[in-house]
């Protein structure tokens, strides 16, 4: 039998409105913390960083490929990984059909990781993703930003209870707890003008949300996200999911 | 030089810093209105509802696919931005489309079902579909009253005497609008648990979460800050043809 309250249409609708006036609010809310991202001050980047690309080595300022604005996507897919971080996957998968789009508002988004280019541009491959992926296997790039810690720095994390969540990922990318969190997700944004990279944005964990499409629709069901003090993760490849 | 303000490392910092802890209270607050999404009661739906699709006509509870939840995408088809007989569908909802191939195995993959629904035949959705390179399933609901029952499109009557959109009397409504409905399948009754329409729909889009990252934001002309969407295959840039 249903536990959850059944209400008349009319019932309905007046906790619907109440509900509505505060998701108005929170959506002017978010304009408003999107006007104050870019508020901040823009940082020149001074450090000549190196990419490697389908076409060959490039500067941080080629990576715009023409355009005023660059977004990285900083995936977790270090040298030791066999496979790219599910989390990064998933999100990925909403990542690739948004390029064009993004290319409409003179924004470039792209990949970047530390593993050699062959193994990201092979994952890419089996996950048939339309999107642009550099490795940043050579430079400061990622632990300039905070995206890549040290053992010295993971040691509080690796020497207490390791969350089951972590290990389950870290096997599903081919490595262990160490090795899986030495890499960090995060987005970047830079912006070009007159020559110059400035640096003008940085997000991490839960920033990367907006990313993850299926929470904003899975935040609309009525079960929800459903994953509160589960064990292991839901989340899969887009490919390894059973027959559900 | 840029116009903008420019910082050292620090200063930049410090500003980050104080943004994130708005950010963190957003998103704390973004949890409490799903939360509260939850608690809304479910209405139980008595009507039969008849849609077809590809695999034939199918109910409402069909619709499901075996999962307890369903989504529903009332995508504008025939009406709506830049629309003309080589291009049926809604701009704006072609955008929102974009998205949910990339979502539809997560989603599935946690018990819930996306599907859209248009007033159109079906196999004019479908040729759409196979233009834009869609794969996700879309049903027909012409000649149902599906979608005039979760208020996303309206009869000639109400397009003149007005009608309730986006739980708002609207003097002036258009023959159909954007939005998504939520349903639940328990014990073979399926109830309504939400809907959502106008800039609703946005919070589904990873695109926006994005612009709202870069330098420059959304970067629109207020007055008509759709003017710069186009469907994916229509963007005139030497790049967007590479693909």
């Amino acid at each position: 039998m249903t536990e959850h309250r059944i209400g008349t249409q009319q019932e309905w609708k007046a906790e619907r409105d109440a509900l509505l006036d505060e998701e108005k609010e929170l959506t002017r809310r978010s304009d408003e913390l999107a006007r104050k991202r870019r508020e901040l001050p823009w940082v020149p980047v001074g450090k000549d960083y190196r990419f490697e690309t389908e076409r060959g080595s490039k500067s941080l300022a080629e990576l715009f490929d023409g355009r005023s604005q660059l977004l990285v996507y900083h995936f977790m897919f270090g040298p030791g990984y066999t496979a790219g971080c599910p989390v990064c996957s998933s999100i990925t998968d909403t990542l690739a059909p948004q390029v064009v789009h993004l290319k409409a508002r003179d924004t470039t988004l792209l990949l970047s990781s530390r593993a050699p280019l062959e193994k990201l541009l092979a994952y890419r491959d089996r996950m048939g993703w339309p999107i642009d992926w550099v490795s940043s296997g050579g430079s400061d790039f990622n632990r300039d930003l905070g995206f890549l810690n040290t053992k010295e720095e993971l040691k509080p994390f690796l020497d207490g209870e390791i969350p089951p969540v972590v290990e389950q990922m870290a096997n599903a990318t081919g490595t262990d707890v160490a090795g899986y969190v030495s890499e960090g997700p995060g987005l970047s944004a830079y912006t070009l003008e007159d020559g110059t990279v400035y640096r003008t944005y940085v997000t991490t964990a839960r920033g990367l949300e907006p990313a993850m499409a299926y929470y904003a629709l899975l935040d609309r069901t009525s079960r929800g996200r459903h994953e509160e003090g589960e064990l292991e993760h839901w989340l899969r490849r887009h490919d390894e999911y059973g027959a559900s | 030089m840029p116009a903008h303000a420019l910082g050292t490392r620090e200063q930049w910092l410090s500003a980050r810093k104080q943004l994130l802890a708005a950010e963190k209270e957003h998103a704390r607050r973004r949890d409490e209105l799903a939360r509260w999404r939850r608690e809304l009661p479910w209405v139980p739906i008595e009507k039969e509802y008849m849609f077809a699709t590809s695999d034939g006509t199918k109910t409402l509870v069909e619709l499901f696919d075996g999962r307890s939840q369903l989504l529903v995408y009332h995508f504008m088809f025939g009406f709506g931005y830049r629309v003309d007989e080589q291009n049926p569908g809604c701009t704006g909802c072609s955008f929102v489309a974009d998205h949910f191939d990339g979502v539809i195995p997560h989603l599935n993959g946690h018990g819930v079902t996306l599907v859209s629904e248009s007033i159109a035949p079906l196999e004019q959705l479908q040729a759409y579909a196979t233009r834009m390179g869609w794969e996700f399933p879309w049903v027909s609901s012409l000649g149902s009253d599906f979608r005039y029952d979760f208020g996303a499109a309206f009869t000639e009557e109400q397009q003149k005497n007005g009608a309730e959109y986006n739980f708002k009397r609207v003097h002036q409504v258009e023959p159909q609008r954007e939005g998504m409905s939520a349903f639940v399948l328990q014990d073979g009754v399926i109830h309504h648990t939400y809907s959502t329409y106008a800039r609703g729909v946005e919070q589904l889009m990873g695109t926006f979460g994005y612009l709202d990252a870069a330098p420059f934001g959304r970067n629109e002309d207020p007055r008509n800050p759709g003017a710069w969407w186009h469907r994916h295959d229509e963007y005139e840039t030497e790049e967007a043809v590479r693909r």
